[in-house]
């Protein structure tokens, strides 16, 4: 029998990358781009502006943050905390330039900078930074934490939180604290502390709503999925449409650039935000299972190698992304359909947005660096 | 492994995650699988638009074919009032484009005459840049739009204008009643006249459009449509050249009154209103229907406004809106004494040959109630022949006692019974509506109005005094000049009593002819020669004879080949001046035309009716028509 040839280099990083998550993550970048173009090129055809417009800008992103991806999966991530505290330094710098003049504005929100033709969101960059530095700090006490050390993390996560609120945008904050949350649970917190945290999250978010520290759209945006048949026309209107129109896909869908409610124009910020309306109009359910499914894919290989990673630092880091796709996922579909609050956060990897999109593609080079050196 | 491994705490972890994924799917779930069929039909409802194009209204034509009531398209400045409610800018930048004052445009978009439903026109015949500017500029006009608008318009100017009717809007009493035939509130409508009678063939059929529209309401494409089918023509039995004809001697005839001297009351004559009516004894057509005074039927193009709609039904205006011709309700006068010697000479009272002296008066029953001629002339010993020629009362005073004593025999309403045969008391049926039925007073009649009225009335009962009043056409005793006309027509054409036909036929857009209005016969009044011929000779002398009581206006009139029988009138109205009338059908034997002439105290028949009825054969006649005088001397 002849014996088993051992590799010379078996711990090799790259003989270890995770080809599933690096499938799951084309096929939803790829069905993201139909998507795009299939909400946008009438719209486009109709201004007499390329109907690819979109498409082709989102394919541009989606190369950049493959590009980005394999440079964070190249560099092993024990060197990346190194830089941790440059970055966070960084992050804060980037996030409070922004909010003053030099940043852009609109739509009442003060959350880029113009570059030429691009939009630079530092909110979304901010998310990935998050993940490192509450990784790395979590990941130096052993799997303990004691109510110091969380305390410790909640005030270095509040710094930027804070100057994201001034932009102010409440989604990117809510994905902070899921991020926050999740680290935290597995970095060995102690279970007294994240019922605390639990109770002052439920308890902040009914102050904020009733405490006028919001607008009033934004308390009416939030709160219109609690009362789906007030007002059609007004505040549930975008609600109204978007569920209407993913119901309206029924089993399989209209077919592919088949639905009225899309090619209409009756779903606001359908190409960004509800892109998800698309996919369950045209699509139908057997769409939204697959498009679910490809999700799962992505944070089952991200939970996965959190167990598998070689060290806390590494499994922290995957909890982070795992955290940031999951709230965003379960967020954004919730909210196109119903069961959450409207709040401006992307669906990873579909909606249209440069920052979004690179941030994602960013998030899933960490865990393939994580997974690629769990044996090195 | 310890119970607070990182390991455990990311199995709980996935739980959370695995839970959330499955809340995610059930949501979606529930929203395809079990909502889907009703959002399906929302979905659809929000793209689908249905849209109404009004089809242009069909053509009135004369019975040549001239038309007299067309369409015009316009270009037309429309605002949306809901949508101009919003931005108060808009008036002022229209204003500047349309160069007009901002108060006047407001006070047009006010107009309470547009319906609410409707986008209201505000400017009318705009140069075609300013629509397209408009329509370039949409974003600053919400609400503005640059229209074609189709109109009513009236080649012939106010020709007719009674008969041809007007449309206006559609209100809730009749749109409630053709709720199923597709009507919608803002529809236009045929009011009056020939339009609302022939309303279903003029109007045509709607198109529907079905508009595959955008989320702010732009339309993308049309997912289905149907064309909006023209309205039919319709083809009148009226001729415009004697309708002009008519309306014109009747102003003529109205203007000659009102410059005569009313001796009696030592006054001109008021001479404020009056009718002709011309129509072919074989089959009942109308050839014209005048009324006088008339309006200009353009007035009610795109709404009326209430002021001049008023001025329309004022009285002290002359109410220019009433068809006097069959809306208006005269004692006959002399004119009904065909009536009387039909029924007389029917019911064996007297023979063709019976004489009777008229000595001016007469007593009533032999008692002394005396009741004489209108002039207090004898005729001397006169048959029924010569008391028509002469209209001689007495004889028929005579013949109302006659009956009065006789009626264990005749019954008590054998002249109301013959003037029932001859359609008086009815409708006489023409489509067009809002005819007056007039009133065949008889014992019954009486008794209901003292019942109704017994104030006005105050006897119930019917008297000798009251046979002989109606023997001679007066009493309570009314008739619409074109039920007059329809009972001589029916006379002349031996008998047979026409609904009066006013559409000849409809024709379709492309000028194929899809029906035919058939003559219709109502009824059949017994004229046999022993009748009719006494009678005939009688009203032929009205005109040739010289003692006839139309002898006067008809002297010079050339009756070879043209022999005109007829019968004047002059009615008694209480606290008015009398009402002339005139009726007469000729060429004698073959009458082609009956022409019956009504005029509100204008004094005497023969002098007044009767020269604008010559005026009109004159000219039906080729003859040169005369102009018309009215003296103001005395005749019947």
């Amino acid at each position: 029998m002849a014996g088993l040839r051992v590799p010379r280099n078996a711990a090799a990083p790259w003989r270890h990358l995770d080809f599933s998550l690096i499938a799951a993550t084309v096929a939803l970048a790829s069905l993201g781009i139909v998507m795009i173009y299939s909400a946008t090129n009438h719209k486009l055809e109709q201004s007499g502006i390329d109907p690819y417009f979109y498409v082709k800008k989102q394919a541009t992103w989606i190369a950049l943050g493959a590009v980005l991806m394999a440079v964070v999966a190249t560099i092993d991530y024990r060197r990346l905390r190194e830089f941790a505290p440059v970055l966070y330094g960084g992050a804060v710098l980037v996030l409070a330039a922004v909010i003053s003049p030099v940043g852009s504005n609109a739509k009442g929100a003060q959350a880029w900078f113009q570059l030429g033709p691009f939009k630079f969101e530092p909110s979304e960059w901010a998310k990935v930074v998050l993940i490192l530095c509450v990784a790395s700090y979590g990941a130096s006490h052993r799997g303990e934490l004691s109510g110091r050390q969380v305390l410790g993390v909640l005030v270095l996560a509040a710094v930027p939180m804070a100057l994201i609120e001034l932009q102010p945008d409440l989604g990117t904050n809510l994905v902070f604290m899921a991020i926050l949350m999740a680290v935290l649970l597995v970095a060995g917190a102690r279970p007294r502390h994240i019922a605390t945290l639990t109770v002052l999250g439920i308890v902040g978010s009914v102050a904020v709503l009733q405490l006028g520290v919001l607008k009033q759209y934004q308390v009416d945006r939030l709160t219109a999925f609690l009362h789906p048949t007030g007002d059609v026309r007004g505040s549930t209107y975008n609600l109204h449409q978007s569920v209407n129109a993913i119901a309206a896909g029924s089993l399989t869908g209209k077919g592919l650039f088949k639905g009225t409610q899309t090619n209409l124009g009756f779903v606001p910020e359908q190409h960004t935000d509800f892109i998800f309306t698309v996919v369950g109009e045209e699509l139908g359910f057997a769409g939204a299972i697959t498009l679910l499914a490809l999700f799962a894919i992505v944070v089952w290989r991200t939970w996965r190698t959190a167990g598998l990673a070689r060290d806390l630092f590494g499994t922290l880091l995957c909890v982070g992304v795992l955290a940031m796709f999951v709230f965003q996922v379960f967020e954004n579909v919730g909210m196109t359909m119903g069961i959450m609050p409207i709040t401006g956060i992307p669906l990873p990897f579909m909606s249209y947005g440069g920052s979004a999109t690179i941030a994602c593609f960013v998030g899933v080079g960490l865990v393939l660096n994580v997974h690629m050196r769990r044996f090195a | 492994m310890s119970l607070d491994s990182p390991r455990l705490r990311l199995g709980v972890l996935g739980v959370v995650v695995a839970s959330l994924f499955a809340a995610l799917l059930a949501r979606a779930w529930y929203l395809q699988v079990v909502q889907a069929p009703t959002a399906r039909l929302e979905a659809n409802g929000n793209r689908v638009r249905t849209v109404t194009i009004p089809a242009p209204r069909g053509r009135i034509l004369d019975r040549q074919g001239r038309p007299l009531v067309v369409n015009q398209e316009i270009n037309a400045v429309t605002v949306s009032r809901a949508q101009l409610s919003k931005r108060s800018d808009v008036l002022e930048k229209l204003a500047r484009v349309l160069v007009m004052p901002v108060d006047e445009l407001q006070r047009k978009v006010d107009d309470k005459r547009f319906s609410p439903y409707k986008p209201v026109p505000v400017a009318e015949n705009v140069p075609k840049d300013k629509l397209i500017y408009i329509g370039e500029h949409a974003a600053d006009f919400p609400g503005v739009e640059g229209v074609r608008l189709t109109q009513r318009a009236y080649p012939q100017g106010n020709i007719a204008a009674h008969l041809l009717g007007y449309v206006a809007e559609i209100n809730d009493k009749e749109l409630a009643a053709r709720k199923n035939k597709g009507y919608k509130a803002g529809d236009e409508i045929g009011k009056s006249g020939i339009e609302a009678a022939y309303e279903d063939d003029l109007r045509g059929s709607p198109g529907i459009e079905q508009l595959e529209v955008d989320a702010r309401g732009r339309v993308l494409r049309t997912i289905a449509s149907k064309l909006p089918s023209t309205g039919h023509d319709v083809k009148l039995t009226v001729d415009i050249d004697i309708q002009k004809l008519a309306e014109d001697s009747l102003d003529r005839g109205l203007k000659a009154a009102r410059a005569a001297n009313d001796r009696e009351r030592k006054k001109h004559f008021l001479a404020p209103a009056g009718s002709v009516v011309v129509l072919d004894p074989h089959d009942g057509s109308v050839l014209a229907l005048a009324s006088n005074p008339t309006y200009d039927p353009a007035k009610f193009i795109g709404g009326i406004t209430l002021a001049d709609f008023a001025a329309l039904q004022d009285p002290a205006q002359g109410s220019p809106l009433t068809d006097r011709a069959t809306q208006g309700q005269y004692a006959p006068g002399s004119t009904f004494k065909l009536i009387t010697s039909v029924a007389a000479l029917r019911a064996g009272v007297i023979n063709p040959n019976s004489s009777f002296t008229d000595a001016g008066c007469y007593l009533i029953g032999g008692s002394k109630q005396r009741v004489c001629n209108a002039l207090h002339e004898s005729h001397g010993p006169v048959n029924v022949t010569r008391a028509l020629t002469v209209s001689s009362d007495v004889f028929y005073y005579h013949l109302g006692d006659v009956f009065w004593q006789t009626r264990r025999q005749n019954g008590e309403t054998p002249i109301q019974d013959v003037a029932h045969e001859f359609g008086l008391g009815k409708s006489s049926g023409i489509p067009v509506g809002g005819e007056s039925p007039g009133l065949v007073s008889t014992p019954e009649t009486r008794r209901k109005l003292h019942d109704k009225y017994p104030k006005a009335y105050p006897n119930g009962q019917w008297f000798a005094g009251d046979n002989v009043n109606l023997a001679i056409g007066q009493g309570e005793l009314t008739v619409t000049p074109l039920q007059l006309a329809n009972a001589y027509a029916a006379f002349a054409n031996g008998g047979t009593l026409y609904e009066p036909r006013v559409a000849d036929s409809v024709i379709d857009a492309d000028g194929k002819p899809v029906r035919t209005v058939a003559p219709k016969a109502n009824g059949h009044v017994d004229l046999p020669p022993s009748v009719r011929d006494p009678i005939m000779r009688g009203l032929l002398g009205v005109t040739s004879d010289p003692r006839g009581t139309a002898a006067g206006a008809f002297s010079g009139f050339s009756q070879a080949g043209f022999q005109v029988a007829g019968k004047t009138g002059t009615a008694q109205v209480v606290n008015k001046q009398d009402t002339a009338l005139f009726t007469c059908f000729g060429p004698f034997p073959d009458s082609r035309y009956e022409v019956t002439v009504v005029m509100e105290e204008a004094g005497f028949g023969a002098d007044a009716a009767a020269p604008v009825a010559r005026r009109i054969l004159d000219v039906l006649a080729g003859h040169t028509p005369k102009d018309i005088t009215v003296t103001g001397i005395p005749g019947d």
